[in-house]
């Protein structure tokens, strides 16, 4: 099973380019953005999942801020939209969408 | 020497007042000072409230209104003479002492350099006023404007800064070297950290609301806080009375993580364990807490896990208080206005409230003092907690003047404990050194004058570092990581109890410069929250505490050029004290494009300094207690045998320094220079063989810890028995003799 299979068209390349901006952002220094799931965890210890904390959170919001042009509101809202990067994508193109 | 320590004057600056009173009536009362910020335009901020000191006693504190002087050198300045004035102290009759701790020194107005480069990016003058403020001007104009001091310290370790000026003091007046010191914090509000907390999205939206349920973060402040310390059998010798004593501390750091605290709160509960034992009291004596307190969901949480773990069945007795709702979080003087208000609290039976407390955090319990202060028939003793980024903790225990030996502590199973420990031989049993000729240990450190390496080799830390657990380190934290990691895998030196000071000249100046140019070009909101924890000047050191997991005390030291030679000296003085088993003192100077353009002026000048390309460096150099060391099967290579500090261009600073005891001796220099002739000339070191650290690594603030290094290297080596290392900067300086084990 391959979690990024089918990824064409403009949801795919957001994808990518959100897993580009998790990388350069967080400094995941030798990190392949193509090898992050499409659904793995973002947040927090579970297994198969990045690790990240609260205050990668926030550099990662501000980044979606002010590279994709879409604001990411706080508190409960956010932890949804931070599940995984197909989350991420589906809350940006929504708000572009909308 | 006596062992307790008295407090004698107290000095505060803060959003509820001038001085003393002024904020203590006020902090009483209940009343807030945190309101729309008025001292910069804060507009496009999520959150523009702090406290604001309003109006800055400029006129009764500074000589001519001189444009030098910074609005935190100001606070500082009308504190210290404030607590000085109380204590009836003269600098000029006996040996006194400063400390002071901060985190953004004159960042405010070099701000407004900034924006002035942003606008006209050649502008030469600005870029040279730009390192005009360094941490240590505030400490050099206290000592122009209130002293002379017999020596003088800056530090930071964030916001447990000021808490840490006075553990600081505590060690000098234990090791009996001085007779008071003047100890504690300043620290004005800026954009910088303004914009930093509002990315970390730590400000709460309305006056900050400690341990309330509602908490959404803290609220900033601004001040100054200064206390008066003093060994009580001095003090009482000349007459002067204590407001209160600092019966016990502990220090140390949590190893967790930068920005957030470990959530348990265990470190912190056995450090306040600590301090309450160090004093000589159990958790049954103590009658009130002044917390950390911000009013972030994190720290009040742990802070209150911490109290419920340390004090046991006592926790629903002791009250518990935080001052941010009224003053705001003061940053680098939070730890020691807070320790004032505290002594206040003891001295004067009145416990302080917790503003805008009105509902209380179910999860906690804890005797809260909501909204308005009390009187209360007596505070026996009480505890101040300061803790800041990094994980640097601090704990102080303050009690009514000679508690314990009057007894009236129920502490009847401890006994009295003296709070002094004998003092420490110290030994270094490890150096390291990375820059450019990789890294290199005690063998290659003493064979290190005289080689040449290739200094535009590319520095590379990664290649030593795990990528991961490295990927929040700065470039300043990576050199630093290299060095320590080395130092600790050559000297097999457990690391869980060591402690870290690293001296930095102009900490992250490119940094900060480049955190303002987004700000100024984006707005805001385009502030790095990821970025922010690495412009305090002790994000190296918290960031290396974390990554080699060091417990111990931990703080930056500023002196100029000589921020390195501090960290060393201090670093002596705190095993001396018996504070930690063992620290890593250094320094870690990564090549910066602001200070290579503008250096010059600030130093000494020499030619060397000048002209020679500087290189990124950094040096760690592992002291510990001779006995423990030997304990442990340690190699000792070399023993600590004088250290001389002074301020001023004194011909005769090194009177009484003592001379070589053996033919085979040297004077490690970091670079050349006439002024270090001019002291030796009339010294027995005169015609003693001067051993040059440039250019061999290139030219760098590091120099003086590399010549500690290559010095203890050469012995251990067995090349010399004795030597001397001199550093000097402008106007202060500090001679270190080391001798063979």
């Amino acid at each position: 099973m391959d979690g990024n299979a089918g990824d064409v068209g403009a949801v795919g390349r957001l994808r990518s380019e959100i897993k580009s901006l998790i990388v350069s952002e967080l400094n995941l220094k030798g990190r392949d953005p193509e090898t992050i799931e499409d659904d793995a965890a973002l947040f927090g210890p579970a297994a198969g999942g990045l690790g990240l904390d609260s205050l990668d959170a926030l550099q990662l919001a501000m980044a979606i801020e002010e590279k994709l042009g879409v604001p990411i509101p706080e508190g409960d809202e956010a932890r949804a939209i931070f599940k995984s990067v197909r989350a991420i994508a589906d809350h940006v193109a929504k708000v572009h969408g909308g | 020497m006596s062992a307790r320590l008295w407090i004698t004057g107290l000095g505060l600056v803060t959003p509820l007042g001038v001085g003393v009173e002024q904020t203590w009536a006020a902090l009483v009362r209940g009343d807030r000072a945190i309101g729309p910020i008025g001292l910069f335009d804060a507009r496009g901020q999520r959150v523009s409230i702090a406290g604001e000191v309003a109006s800055i006693p400029w006129s009764s504190h500074v000589p001519g209104r001189s444009a030098a002087w910074s609005r935190t050198s100001v606070m500082a300045a009308a504190a210290a003479r404030e607590a000085m004035t109380e204590a009836r102290l003269d600098t000029r009759r006996a040996r006194v002492g400063l400390v002071v701790g901060g985190t953004t020194g004159g960042m405010l107005e070099t701000e407004q350099l900034l924006a002035r480069i942003h606008a006209e990016p050649g502008r030469s003058d600005a870029l040279a006023g730009m390192l005009a403020h360094p941490l240590t001007a505030t400490g050099d104009f206290l000592h122009g404007a209130l002293g002379p001091f017999a020596r003088v310290r800056t530090l930071s370790s964030a916001c447990s800064s000021g808490a840490n000026a006075i553990v600081v003091a505590a060690s000098w007046l234990l090791a009996g070297e001085v007779d008071a010191v003047v100890a504690g914090g300043s620290d004005g509000l800026c954009r910088l950290t303004l914009s930093g907390f509002n990315a970390l999205a730590a400000l709460d939206e309305v006056p900050c609301r400690p341990f309330d349920r509602r908490r959404r973060g803290t609220s900033l402040g601004e001040g100054a806080g200064f206390l008066v310390l003093e060994s009580a059998e001095r003090a009482g010798a000349r007459g002067a009375r204590p407001i209160g004593e600092l019966a016990g501390w502990a220090v140390g750091s949590e190893a967790h993580h930068v920005t957030n605290p470990a959530p348990d709160g265990t470190v912190v509960a056995s450090m306040i364990e600590r301090a309450i034992a160090r004093a000589g009291l159990v958790a049954a004596d103590i009658d009130y807490v002044n917390a950390h307190g911000t009013g972030t969901r994190l720290n009040d949480a742990m802070e209150a896990a911490a109290l419920a773990r340390a004090l046991g069945s006592e926790r629903l007795r002791v009250a518990v208080s935080s001052s941010k709702g009224q003053i705001g979080h003061t940053l680098g003087a939070a730890g020691a206005i807070e320790a004032a208000i505290t002594t206040l609290a003891v001295a004067r039976r009145t416990l302080v409230p917790t503003a805008g407390l009105d509902e209380p955090d179910p999860a906690f319990e804890l005797a809260h003092v909501p909204h308005v202060g009390r009187e209360v028939p007596r505070v026996r003793a009480a505890l101040s907690n300061a803790f800041g980024f990094g994980g640097m903790d601090t704990v102080l225990v303050i009690t009514e003047p000679e508690l314990v030996s009057r007894g009236q502590g129920r502490a009847r199973a401890v006994p009295p404990r003296s709070t002094a420990r004998e003092v420490q031989a110290v030994a270094v049993t490890g150096v390291s050194v990375f820059g450019p000729a990789g890294r290199l240990g005690a063998e290659e450190c003493g064979e290190l004058p005289g080689k040449r390496f290739a200094l535009d080799a590319p520095v590379d830390p990664d290649a030593y570092l795990d990528a991961a657990r490295a990927r929040r380190l700065d470039r300043a934290a990576r050199l630093g990581a290299v060095a320590v990691g080395h130092l600790f895998a050559q000297s097999g030196a457990p690391t869980a109890d060591a402690g870290l000071l690293l001296g930095s000249t102009f900490a992250n100046v490119d940094a900060s410069a480049a955190f303002m140019r987004r700000i100024f070009e984006k707005g805001a909101r385009a502030a790095s929250p990821a970025e922010f924890p690495n412009l305090v000047p002790s994000a190296a050191v918290g960031h290396v505490s974390i990554y080699a997991g060091l417990h111990g005390p931990a703080f930056a030291t500023a002196d100029l050029a000589v921020s390195g030679e501090s960290a060393f000296v201090q670093a002596s003085q705190l095993v001396q004290a018996g504070e930690a088993p063992r620290i890593v003192a250094g320094a870690v100077e990564p090549r910066s494009g602001n200070v290579q353009r503008v250096v010059s002026g600030l130093f000494e000048q020499t030619p060397s300094h000048s002209t020679a390309a500087r290189a990124d460096l950094a040096v760690a150099i592992l002291l510990e207690a001779e006995g423990l060391a030997r304990a442990r099967g340690a190699r000792v290579l070399a023993r600590l045998g004088q250290i001389l500090e002074w301020r001023g261009d004194e011909a005769d600073a090194l009177a009484s320094l003592r001379g070589p005891r053996s033919a085979r001796a040297e004077v490690l220099l970091g670079r050349a220079s006439a002024g270090a002739e001019r002291l030796l000339a009339p010294t027995s070191w005169r015609g003693v063989d001067r051993v040059l650290c440039a250019p061999v690594l290139g030219e760098s603030d590091a120099l003086g810890a590399l010549a500690i290094a290559v010095a203890a290297a050469r012995l251990g080596a067995g090349l010399v028995e004795d030597a001397l290392v001199l550093g000097l900067a402008k106007g202060r300086g500090f001679a270190i003799v080391l001798v063979r084990a």
